[in-house]
Protein backbone atom coordinates (compact mmCIF):
# COMPACT_ATOMS: atom_id res chain seq x y z
CA UNK A 1 0.00 0.00 0.00
CA UNK A 2 1.41 3.21 -1.16
CA UNK A 3 2.00 6.14 1.32
CA UNK A 4 -1.05 8.32 -0.52
CA UNK A 5 -3.53 5.21 0.01
CA UNK A 6 -2.20 4.62 3.59
CA UNK A 7 -2.81 8.53 4.32
CA UNK A 8 -6.33 8.17 3.37
CA UNK A 9 -7.42 4.88 4.93
CA UNK A 10 -6.27 6.54 7.94
CA UNK A 11 -8.44 9.86 7.12
CA UNK A 12 -11.46 7.94 6.58
CA UNK A 13 -10.85 5.42 9.61
CA UNK A 14 -10.40 8.09 11.81
CA UNK A 15 -13.14 10.49 10.33
CA UNK A 16 -15.63 9.47 13.62
CA UNK A 17 -13.30 11.29 15.60
CA UNK A 18 -12.90 14.51 16.15
CA UNK A 19 -10.02 17.02 16.68
CA UNK A 20 -8.97 19.68 19.01
CA UNK A 21 -6.01 21.27 17.54
CA UNK A 22 -2.66 23.04 18.77
CA UNK A 23 -1.19 24.47 15.46
CA UNK A 24 2.97 24.31 16.13
CA UNK A 25 5.02 21.57 15.05
CA UNK A 26 8.70 21.42 16.56
CA UNK A 27 12.11 19.89 16.11
CA UNK A 28 14.89 19.63 17.55
CA UNK A 29 18.01 18.73 14.82
CA UNK A 30 18.54 22.69 13.64
CA UNK A 31 15.70 23.59 16.05
CA UNK A 32 12.85 25.29 15.02
CA UNK A 33 10.03 25.53 16.99
CA UNK A 34 6.57 27.19 17.63
CA UNK A 35 4.58 27.74 20.69
CA UNK A 36 2.17 25.14 21.53
CA UNK A 37 -0.55 26.62 23.80
CA UNK A 38 -4.60 26.13 24.19
CA UNK A 39 -6.65 28.81 23.29
CA UNK A 40 -10.39 28.00 24.00
CA UNK A 41 -11.47 29.18 20.31
CA UNK A 42 -9.56 26.92 18.75
CA UNK A 43 -10.26 24.06 20.73
CA UNK A 44 -14.33 23.78 21.39
CA UNK A 45 -17.01 22.97 18.82
CA UNK A 46 -18.69 25.76 17.33
CA UNK A 47 -22.47 26.30 17.53
CA UNK A 48 -24.21 25.29 14.34
CA UNK A 49 -23.79 27.52 11.73
CA UNK A 50 -21.05 29.18 13.82
CA UNK A 51 -17.95 30.28 12.08
CA UNK A 52 -15.57 31.58 14.51
CA UNK A 53 -12.21 32.87 12.75
CA UNK A 54 -8.88 33.07 14.51
CA UNK A 55 -5.77 35.70 13.35
CA UNK A 56 -2.74 34.43 15.30
CA UNK A 57 0.80 35.72 15.37
CA UNK A 58 3.17 33.73 17.49
CA UNK A 59 6.98 34.48 17.56
CA UNK A 60 9.21 31.75 18.82
CA UNK A 61 12.99 32.41 19.59
CA UNK A 62 15.49 29.61 20.22
CA UNK A 63 19.17 29.56 21.37
CA UNK A 64 21.70 27.57 22.96
CA UNK A 65 20.98 26.76 26.51
CA UNK A 66 24.35 27.44 28.94
CA UNK A 67 26.68 24.33 28.87
CA UNK A 68 25.37 23.10 25.47
CA UNK A 69 27.89 23.54 22.57
CA UNK A 70 25.20 22.87 19.60
CA UNK A 71 27.08 20.64 17.93
CA UNK A 72 24.51 18.54 16.08
CA UNK A 73 24.62 15.58 13.38
CA UNK A 74 24.04 16.85 9.83
CA UNK A 75 21.33 15.97 7.48
CA UNK A 76 22.36 15.25 4.26
CA UNK A 77 19.16 14.30 2.19
CA UNK A 78 20.36 14.23 -1.24
CA UNK A 79 23.35 12.18 0.05
CA UNK A 80 20.99 10.68 2.33
CA UNK A 81 23.84 10.80 4.50
CA UNK A 82 23.74 11.68 8.77
CA UNK A 83 26.95 12.89 9.54
CA UNK A 84 27.50 13.16 13.34
CA UNK A 85 28.83 16.33 14.94
CA UNK A 86 28.74 18.44 11.49
CA UNK A 87 26.55 21.16 12.52
CA UNK A 88 26.90 24.21 15.17
CA UNK A 89 23.87 25.98 16.33
CA UNK A 90 23.42 29.37 16.77
CA UNK A 91 20.22 30.20 16.39
CA UNK A 92 16.54 30.39 15.06
CA UNK A 93 13.85 32.57 15.01
CA UNK A 94 10.07 31.46 13.96
CA UNK A 95 7.80 34.07 12.99
CA UNK A 96 4.22 32.60 12.30
CA UNK A 97 0.67 34.13 11.10
CA UNK A 98 -2.11 31.60 11.26
CA UNK A 99 -5.39 30.91 9.91
CA UNK A 100 -7.75 29.14 12.01
CA UNK A 101 -11.22 28.78 11.16
CA UNK A 102 -13.40 26.50 13.18
CA UNK A 103 -17.09 25.45 11.69
CA UNK A 104 -20.30 24.18 14.18
CA UNK A 105 -21.52 21.82 11.20
CA UNK A 106 -24.20 20.27 13.86
CA UNK A 107 -24.72 21.15 17.40
CA UNK A 108 -21.71 18.37 18.66
CA UNK A 109 -19.97 17.84 15.15
CA UNK A 110 -17.29 20.72 13.90
CA UNK A 111 -15.05 21.14 11.22
CA UNK A 112 -11.48 22.66 11.75
CA UNK A 113 -9.04 24.19 9.15
CA UNK A 114 -5.55 25.78 10.15
CA UNK A 115 -3.74 27.55 7.58
CA UNK A 116 0.04 28.59 8.67
CA UNK A 117 2.39 30.73 7.13
CA UNK A 118 5.67 31.17 8.41
CA UNK A 119 8.75 33.07 8.58
CA UNK A 120 12.02 31.24 10.03
CA UNK A 121 15.58 32.64 10.18
CA UNK A 122 18.36 29.87 11.02
CA UNK A 123 22.23 30.75 11.71
CA UNK A 124 24.47 27.63 11.97
CA UNK A 125 28.00 26.49 11.62
CA UNK A 126 28.01 23.92 8.75
CA UNK A 127 30.87 21.59 7.89
CA UNK A 128 32.76 20.93 10.96
CA UNK A 129 35.91 19.44 10.16
CA UNK A 130 35.47 19.71 6.21
CA UNK A 131 35.49 23.69 5.73
CA UNK A 132 37.74 26.34 6.80
CA UNK A 133 41.32 26.41 7.62
CA UNK A 134 41.26 24.72 10.92
CA UNK A 135 37.81 22.51 10.01
CA UNK A 136 36.05 25.46 11.96
CA UNK A 137 33.08 24.96 9.38
CA UNK A 138 31.01 27.66 7.77
CA UNK A 139 28.99 30.38 9.13
CA UNK A 140 25.73 29.72 7.20
CA UNK A 141 22.35 31.45 7.54
CA UNK A 142 18.78 30.43 6.32
CA UNK A 143 16.03 32.36 5.60
CA UNK A 144 12.67 31.37 4.32
CA UNK A 145 8.70 32.36 3.91
CA UNK A 146 6.05 30.59 2.69
CA UNK A 147 2.64 28.52 3.56
CA UNK A 148 3.43 25.81 6.02
CA UNK A 149 1.68 22.15 6.86
CA UNK A 150 -2.07 22.97 6.51
CA UNK A 151 -4.14 20.99 9.15
CA UNK A 152 -8.20 19.88 8.65
CA UNK A 153 -10.05 18.20 11.61
CA UNK A 154 -13.12 17.28 12.78
CA UNK A 155 -14.12 17.93 16.33
CA UNK A 156 -17.24 16.26 18.17
CA UNK A 157 -18.21 17.50 21.75
CA UNK A 158 -18.65 14.23 23.36
CA UNK A 159 -20.14 15.88 26.66
CA UNK A 160 -21.51 18.59 26.31
CA UNK A 161 -23.51 20.06 29.29
CA UNK A 162 -23.85 24.28 30.40
CA UNK A 163 -20.75 23.49 32.85
CA UNK A 164 -18.31 21.10 30.87
CA UNK A 165 -17.23 20.05 27.92
CA UNK A 166 -14.77 17.20 26.84
CA UNK A 167 -14.11 17.39 22.65
CA UNK A 168 -12.38 15.01 20.76
CA UNK A 169 -10.64 15.81 18.00
CA UNK A 170 -9.15 13.84 15.10
CA UNK A 171 -6.90 16.35 12.51
CA UNK A 172 -4.68 15.70 9.23
CA UNK A 173 -1.43 17.49 8.96
CA UNK A 174 -1.73 17.93 5.13
CA UNK A 175 2.59 18.69 3.57
CA UNK A 176 1.38 21.67 1.95
CA UNK A 177 4.88 23.33 3.86
CA UNK A 178 8.11 24.28 1.73
CA UNK A 179 10.11 21.65 1.92
CA UNK A 180 12.83 22.79 -0.61
CA UNK A 181 13.70 26.41 0.57
CA UNK A 182 18.31 27.11 0.57
CA UNK A 183 20.62 27.94 2.77
CA UNK A 184 22.84 31.00 1.95
CA UNK A 185 25.32 28.58 0.24
CA UNK A 186 22.83 27.49 -2.08
CA UNK A 187 22.25 23.75 -0.06
CA UNK A 188 18.99 22.42 0.47
CA UNK A 189 18.28 22.91 4.14
CA UNK A 190 17.65 20.20 6.63
CA UNK A 191 13.97 19.17 7.02
CA UNK A 192 14.17 20.01 10.38
CA UNK A 193 14.55 23.74 9.45
CA UNK A 194 12.09 23.85 6.39
CA UNK A 195 8.82 25.45 6.48
CA UNK A 196 7.28 22.00 5.59
CA UNK A 197 7.50 18.12 7.32
CA UNK A 198 6.83 16.61 4.05
CA UNK A 199 4.47 14.46 4.43
CA UNK A 200 0.86 13.52 6.24
CA UNK A 201 0.47 13.52 9.92
CA UNK A 202 -2.11 12.05 12.24
CA UNK A 203 -3.01 13.95 15.14
CA UNK A 204 -5.90 12.85 17.69
CA UNK A 205 -6.66 15.04 20.74
CA UNK A 206 -8.93 15.66 23.62
CA UNK A 207 -9.97 18.57 25.08
CA UNK A 208 -12.02 18.95 27.78
CA UNK A 209 -13.20 22.38 30.14
CA UNK A 210 -15.13 22.47 33.65
CA UNK A 211 -16.70 25.42 35.24
CA UNK A 212 -15.60 25.53 38.62
CA UNK A 213 -17.45 28.58 39.65
CA UNK A 214 -19.99 29.07 36.39
CA UNK A 215 -18.89 32.10 34.22
CA UNK A 216 -16.25 32.92 36.18
CA UNK A 217 -13.50 30.32 37.01
CA UNK A 218 -12.81 27.56 35.04
CA UNK A 219 -10.14 24.87 34.17
CA UNK A 220 -9.10 23.38 30.67
CA UNK A 221 -6.72 19.95 29.68
CA UNK A 222 -5.22 19.27 26.54
CA UNK A 223 -4.00 16.34 25.30
CA UNK A 224 -2.48 16.06 21.74
CA UNK A 225 -0.59 13.15 20.42
CA UNK A 226 1.01 13.94 16.49
CA UNK A 227 2.33 10.77 14.28
CA UNK A 228 4.23 12.26 10.79
CA UNK A 229 5.24 9.63 8.55
CA UNK A 230 8.46 9.14 6.66
CA UNK A 231 9.09 11.57 3.80
CA UNK A 232 10.00 11.43 0.10
CA UNK A 233 13.73 12.61 1.65
CA UNK A 234 14.16 9.32 3.96
CA UNK A 235 13.36 12.07 6.86
CA UNK A 236 10.25 11.03 9.84
CA UNK A 237 9.78 13.57 12.47
CA UNK A 238 9.51 12.10 15.82
CA UNK A 239 6.15 11.63 17.33
CA UNK A 240 4.96 14.61 19.69
CA UNK A 241 2.80 14.37 22.90
CA UNK A 242 1.43 17.72 23.87
CA UNK A 243 -0.33 17.79 27.40
CA UNK A 244 -1.73 21.40 28.45
CA UNK A 245 -3.40 22.39 31.27
CA UNK A 246 -4.81 25.71 32.99
CA UNK A 247 -7.34 27.86 34.21
CA UNK A 248 -9.31 31.19 32.49
CA UNK A 249 -10.47 33.57 35.46
CA UNK A 250 -13.32 36.01 34.15
CA UNK A 251 -12.24 39.19 36.24
CA UNK A 252 -14.94 41.38 34.70
CA UNK A 253 -17.14 40.46 31.96
CA UNK A 254 -14.86 42.03 28.99
CA UNK A 255 -11.59 40.61 30.71
CA UNK A 256 -10.16 37.01 31.16
CA UNK A 257 -7.39 36.01 32.69
CA UNK A 258 -5.28 32.89 31.90
CA UNK A 259 -2.69 30.66 32.83
CA UNK A 260 -1.83 27.54 31.99
CA UNK A 261 1.67 24.68 31.99
CA UNK A 262 2.45 23.02 28.44
CA UNK A 263 4.28 19.90 28.57
CA UNK A 264 5.53 19.08 25.29
CA UNK A 265 7.23 15.27 24.59
CA UNK A 266 9.17 14.88 21.20
CA UNK A 267 11.01 11.42 20.45
CA UNK A 268 13.89 11.15 18.09
CA UNK A 269 13.61 11.61 14.89
CA UNK A 270 14.45 9.24 12.42
CA UNK A 271 16.45 9.17 8.85
CA UNK A 272 16.91 6.40 6.04
CA UNK A 273 20.56 7.22 5.31
CA UNK A 274 24.50 5.83 5.75
CA UNK A 275 26.15 7.02 9.11
CA UNK A 276 29.20 9.49 9.06
CA UNK A 277 31.13 11.52 11.23
CA UNK A 278 33.06 14.59 11.05
CA UNK A 279 36.77 14.68 10.57
CA UNK A 280 38.66 15.72 13.79
CA UNK A 281 42.37 16.77 14.16
CA UNK A 282 42.90 12.92 15.15
CA UNK A 283 42.41 11.94 11.31
CA UNK A 284 45.16 13.98 10.06
CA UNK A 285 46.33 14.74 7.27
CA UNK A 286 42.94 14.07 6.19
CA UNK A 287 41.72 17.44 8.23
CA UNK A 288 40.21 19.31 7.43
CA UNK A 289 38.15 17.18 5.46
CA UNK A 290 36.11 15.08 4.02
CA UNK A 291 33.74 13.12 6.35
CA UNK A 292 34.79 9.69 7.68
CA UNK A 293 31.86 6.95 6.92
CA UNK A 294 31.10 5.03 10.09
CA UNK A 295 28.17 3.12 8.17
CA UNK A 296 27.58 2.84 4.47
CA UNK A 297 24.89 1.14 4.50
CA UNK A 298 21.47 2.83 3.94
CA UNK A 299 19.20 2.12 7.12
CA UNK A 300 17.05 3.79 9.59
CA UNK A 301 18.95 5.97 12.14
CA UNK A 302 17.60 7.94 15.24
CA UNK A 303 18.64 11.28 14.91
CA UNK A 304 20.91 12.04 17.86
CA UNK A 305 20.13 15.51 19.33
CA UNK A 306 17.04 15.66 18.26
CA UNK A 307 13.85 14.40 20.65
CA UNK A 308 13.14 16.82 23.46
CA UNK A 309 10.66 17.65 26.41
CA UNK A 310 10.08 21.13 27.08
CA UNK A 311 7.62 22.74 30.28
CA UNK A 312 6.49 26.27 30.23
CA UNK A 313 4.46 28.67 31.88
CA UNK A 314 1.60 30.45 29.99
CA UNK A 315 -0.08 33.65 31.28
CA UNK A 316 -2.11 35.37 29.31
CA UNK A 317 -4.91 37.33 28.91
CA UNK A 318 -8.27 38.31 26.77
CA UNK A 319 -10.61 40.80 26.01
CA UNK A 320 -13.60 41.47 24.67
CA UNK A 321 -14.02 43.86 22.04
CA UNK A 322 -17.97 43.47 22.07
CA UNK A 323 -17.86 44.15 25.92
CA UNK A 324 -16.20 47.00 25.79
CA UNK A 325 -18.08 48.87 23.12
CA UNK A 326 -21.03 47.69 21.83
CA UNK A 327 -20.74 48.25 18.09
CA UNK A 328 -21.04 46.17 14.90
CA UNK A 329 -16.93 46.14 14.38
CA UNK A 330 -16.68 44.58 17.60
CA UNK A 331 -19.67 41.97 17.39
CA UNK A 332 -18.23 38.67 18.94
CA UNK A 333 -14.71 39.91 18.56
CA UNK A 334 -12.34 39.14 21.23
CA UNK A 335 -8.29 39.77 21.08
CA UNK A 336 -5.81 38.10 23.43
CA UNK A 337 -1.76 37.64 24.01
CA UNK A 338 0.41 34.88 25.83
CA UNK A 339 3.85 34.47 27.03
CA UNK A 340 4.98 31.18 26.59
CA UNK A 341 7.65 30.83 29.74
CA UNK A 342 10.22 28.33 29.56
CA UNK A 343 10.37 26.59 33.10
CA UNK A 344 12.50 23.28 32.18
CA UNK A 345 14.30 22.70 28.46
CA UNK A 346 15.98 19.47 27.62
CA UNK A 347 17.54 19.88 24.14
CA UNK A 348 19.83 17.09 23.79
CA UNK A 349 22.52 19.49 23.15
CA UNK A 350 20.49 21.75 20.59
CA UNK A 351 18.68 24.40 19.91
CA UNK A 352 16.61 25.13 22.63
CA UNK A 353 12.98 27.14 22.77
CA UNK A 354 12.77 30.72 24.54
CA UNK A 355 10.08 32.84 25.76
CA UNK A 356 7.56 32.96 22.98
CA UNK A 357 4.71 35.20 22.51
CA UNK A 358 1.22 34.73 20.71
CA UNK A 359 -1.17 37.70 19.63
CA UNK A 360 -4.41 36.67 18.45
CA UNK A 361 -7.81 38.09 17.16
CA UNK A 362 -10.94 35.61 17.14
CA UNK A 363 -14.04 36.91 15.61
CA UNK A 364 -17.59 34.44 15.33
CA UNK A 365 -19.77 34.69 11.91
CA UNK A 366 -23.50 33.30 12.36
CA UNK A 367 -23.62 31.95 9.10
CA UNK A 368 -26.71 29.48 9.09
CA UNK A 369 -29.94 29.57 11.90
CA UNK A 370 -29.42 26.55 14.05
CA UNK A 371 -32.22 24.12 13.20
CA UNK A 372 -34.80 23.75 15.78
CA UNK B 1 10.16 3.77 28.33
CA UNK B 2 9.75 7.13 27.87
CA UNK B 3 7.13 7.09 25.61
CA UNK B 4 5.09 4.06 27.26
CA UNK B 5 4.95 6.80 30.42
CA UNK B 6 3.55 9.36 28.49
CA UNK B 7 1.11 7.13 26.85
CA UNK B 8 0.04 6.08 30.60
CA UNK B 9 -0.46 9.52 31.80
CA UNK B 10 -2.11 10.37 29.03
CA UNK B 11 -4.96 7.58 29.40
CA UNK B 12 -5.30 8.11 33.37
CA UNK B 13 -5.64 11.61 32.49
CA UNK B 14 -8.13 10.61 29.73
CA UNK B 15 -9.73 8.15 31.87
CA UNK B 16 -9.59 10.85 34.97
CA UNK B 17 -11.47 13.56 32.09
CA UNK B 18 -14.19 11.38 31.22
CA UNK B 19 -14.99 10.42 35.20
CA UNK B 20 -15.02 13.70 36.48
CA UNK B 21 -17.22 15.07 33.73
CA UNK B 22 -19.60 11.71 33.21
CA UNK B 23 -21.30 12.66 36.15
CA UNK B 24 -22.66 15.73 34.86
CA UNK B 25 -23.20 13.92 31.40
CA UNK B 26 -25.83 15.95 28.92
CA UNK B 27 -28.90 14.20 28.18
CA UNK B 28 -30.25 14.62 24.68
CA UNK B 29 -32.80 17.09 23.57
CA UNK B 30 -36.07 15.76 24.25
CA UNK B 31 -38.19 14.83 21.13
CA UNK B 32 -40.96 16.93 20.30
CA UNK B 33 -43.75 15.09 20.57
CA UNK B 34 -42.94 13.16 24.04
CA UNK B 35 -44.47 13.61 26.99
CA UNK B 36 -41.13 16.31 28.60
CA UNK B 37 -39.58 14.97 31.90
CA UNK B 38 -40.74 16.07 35.22
CA UNK B 39 -38.41 18.21 37.97
CA UNK B 40 -38.86 20.33 40.60
CA UNK B 41 -36.85 23.15 41.70
CA UNK B 42 -37.35 26.22 44.05
CA UNK B 43 -38.72 29.45 42.96
CA UNK B 44 -36.97 32.97 44.42
CA UNK B 45 -39.76 32.88 46.40
CA UNK B 46 -38.20 29.69 48.32
CA UNK B 47 -41.58 27.75 47.18
CA UNK B 48 -40.92 24.40 45.58
CA UNK B 49 -42.19 24.26 41.64
CA UNK B 50 -42.60 21.00 39.59
CA UNK B 51 -43.25 21.13 35.70
CA UNK B 52 -46.21 18.71 36.33
CA UNK B 53 -48.22 21.24 38.96
CA UNK B 54 -49.14 22.96 35.51
CA UNK B 55 -50.59 20.55 33.28
CA UNK B 56 -53.74 21.93 32.04
CA UNK B 57 -51.37 24.99 30.60
CA UNK B 58 -49.06 25.74 27.94
CA UNK B 59 -45.91 26.05 29.40
CA UNK B 60 -42.90 28.14 27.78
CA UNK B 61 -39.76 26.47 29.59
CA UNK B 62 -37.04 29.02 29.20
CA UNK B 63 -33.07 28.58 30.24
CA UNK B 64 -31.12 31.66 30.96
CA UNK B 65 -28.40 33.26 32.76
CA UNK B 66 -27.99 37.16 33.39
CA UNK B 67 -25.00 37.21 31.98
CA UNK B 68 -26.41 35.44 28.72
CA UNK B 69 -27.24 38.95 26.42
CA UNK B 70 -29.89 36.85 24.30
CA UNK B 71 -31.37 35.69 27.30
CA UNK B 72 -32.10 39.05 28.70
CA UNK B 73 -32.97 40.56 25.53
CA UNK B 74 -36.01 38.39 24.81
CA UNK B 75 -37.30 38.01 28.36
CA UNK B 76 -39.29 41.30 27.66
CA UNK B 77 -41.03 39.24 24.86
CA UNK B 78 -41.67 36.80 27.29
CA UNK B 79 -43.40 39.28 29.82
CA UNK B 80 -45.24 41.17 27.80
CA UNK B 81 -46.75 37.50 26.48
CA UNK B 82 -47.26 36.14 29.77
CA UNK B 83 -49.18 39.25 30.80
CA UNK B 84 -51.46 38.82 28.30
CA UNK B 85 -52.12 35.02 28.32
CA UNK B 86 -51.67 34.20 31.74
CA UNK B 87 -55.50 34.06 32.24
CA UNK B 88 -56.20 32.36 29.38
CA UNK B 89 -53.96 29.28 30.10
CA UNK B 90 -50.48 30.58 29.55
CA UNK B 91 -47.56 30.00 31.81
CA UNK B 92 -43.79 31.37 31.24
CA UNK B 93 -40.91 29.01 33.68
CA UNK B 94 -37.97 30.99 34.01
CA UNK B 95 -35.06 28.73 34.73
CA UNK B 96 -31.66 30.43 35.61
CA UNK B 97 -28.82 28.68 35.22
CA UNK B 98 -25.85 28.27 37.92
CA UNK B 99 -26.25 31.64 39.59
CA UNK B 100 -26.46 33.35 42.76
CA UNK B 101 -30.43 33.91 44.30
CA UNK B 102 -29.00 37.84 45.12
CA UNK B 103 -27.98 38.21 41.66
CA UNK B 104 -30.92 36.62 39.28
CA UNK B 105 -33.37 38.80 42.12
CA UNK B 106 -31.63 41.55 41.52
CA UNK B 107 -32.14 41.47 37.49
CA UNK B 108 -35.55 40.43 37.91
CA UNK B 109 -36.26 43.36 40.10
CA UNK B 110 -34.65 45.41 38.10
CA UNK B 111 -36.50 44.69 34.80
CA UNK B 112 -40.36 43.96 36.43
CA UNK B 113 -40.60 40.29 35.52
CA UNK B 114 -43.24 38.61 37.19
CA UNK B 115 -43.34 35.43 35.89
CA UNK B 116 -41.91 32.36 37.94
CA UNK B 117 -38.39 32.01 38.17
CA UNK B 118 -36.62 28.92 39.13
CA UNK B 119 -33.29 28.43 40.19
CA UNK B 120 -30.82 25.26 38.70
CA UNK B 121 -27.63 26.05 40.87
CA UNK B 122 -27.02 22.00 40.09
CA UNK B 123 -27.44 22.57 36.56
CA UNK B 124 -29.44 18.98 36.58
CA UNK B 125 -32.25 20.37 34.95
CA UNK B 126 -30.64 21.92 32.02
CA UNK B 127 -28.40 18.51 31.72
CA UNK B 128 -32.06 16.23 32.20
CA UNK B 129 -33.29 18.46 28.83
CA UNK B 130 -30.07 18.86 27.01
CA UNK B 131 -29.35 21.94 27.34
CA UNK B 132 -25.77 22.97 26.93
CA UNK B 133 -26.04 26.40 25.19
CA UNK B 134 -28.89 29.38 26.26
CA UNK B 135 -31.17 30.82 26.03
CA UNK B 136 -32.89 27.35 24.76
CA UNK B 137 -36.68 27.65 25.40
CA UNK B 138 -39.81 24.58 25.19
CA UNK B 139 -43.05 24.80 24.58
CA UNK B 140 -44.89 22.33 26.47
CA UNK B 141 -48.58 21.66 26.01
CA UNK B 142 -51.87 21.32 28.68
CA UNK B 143 -50.74 17.23 28.53
CA UNK B 144 -47.17 17.87 29.44
CA UNK B 145 -46.12 16.77 25.91
CA UNK B 146 -43.06 19.16 24.07
CA UNK B 147 -44.54 21.08 21.42
CA UNK B 148 -41.69 23.14 20.17
CA UNK B 149 -37.95 23.80 20.59
CA UNK B 150 -36.33 26.96 20.23
CA UNK B 151 -32.33 27.05 20.00
CA UNK B 152 -29.80 29.79 19.03
CA UNK B 153 -32.59 32.74 17.93
CA UNK B 154 -34.23 35.38 19.71
CA UNK B 155 -38.18 34.88 21.34
CA UNK B 156 -40.10 37.44 20.30
CA UNK B 157 -44.03 38.22 21.13
CA UNK B 158 -45.41 37.21 17.70
CA UNK B 159 -43.09 33.81 17.56
CA UNK B 160 -44.69 33.06 21.27
CA UNK B 161 -48.04 34.05 20.64
CA UNK B 162 -47.99 31.74 17.41
CA UNK B 163 -46.96 28.77 18.82
CA UNK B 164 -49.57 29.11 21.81
CA UNK B 165 -52.03 30.05 19.19
CA UNK B 166 -51.32 26.62 17.43
CA UNK B 167 -50.93 24.55 20.71
CA UNK B 168 -54.20 26.34 22.55
CA UNK B 169 -55.67 25.47 18.63
CA UNK B 170 -54.94 21.76 19.56
CA UNK B 171 -53.32 21.57 15.96
CA UNK B 172 -51.97 17.54 15.31
CA UNK B 173 -48.29 17.86 16.65
CA UNK B 174 -45.67 17.97 14.68
CA UNK B 175 -43.90 14.54 13.45
CA UNK B 176 -41.75 13.49 16.68
CA UNK B 177 -38.38 14.04 15.01
CA UNK B 178 -34.83 13.91 16.53
CA UNK B 179 -33.50 17.61 17.43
Amino acid sequence: MSVWQRSLATIILGSWLSVVGVPPHASASCGAVSCFVTIGSQQQVAMEGLLTVNGIYSYTPMRLLPGTNGVIPGIDTSQRQLILDHHQETRTITQMATLDLNYGITERWGLQITIPYMWRTHHHIDGIGEDGPNGEGESTTFSSDGLGDMRVGLKYNLLPTLRSMVVLGFGVYLPTGVTSAKDSTGALMEPTTQLGRGQVGLNPTIYQTYELIPHRLNQFLFAGYRHTFRNNAGYQFGDQWDVNGGFNLVTVPWFVLTAQLNYRYMVHDNFSSSLLRSATPADAPDFPGEPVVLDPNIQNRAVPTTGSTFLAFTPGFQISLEGMMNSAWTKMTSAYFYAQVPVARDSNNSLAQGTSFIFGLTRSFQMLTPSS
Amino acid sequence: MKTAVVAAVLGVTLVGVLVVNGWSMGSRVPVVGTPAEDFQLVDLNGNPQRLGDYRGKVVLLNFWATWCKPCTTEMPAMQRTYDKLREKGFVVLAVNELEDETEVREHIRQFGHTFPVLMDRDNKVANQFGVYGLPVSFFIDERGVVREYIKGGLLTEQKIYEVVSRMQNQEPPKAASLK
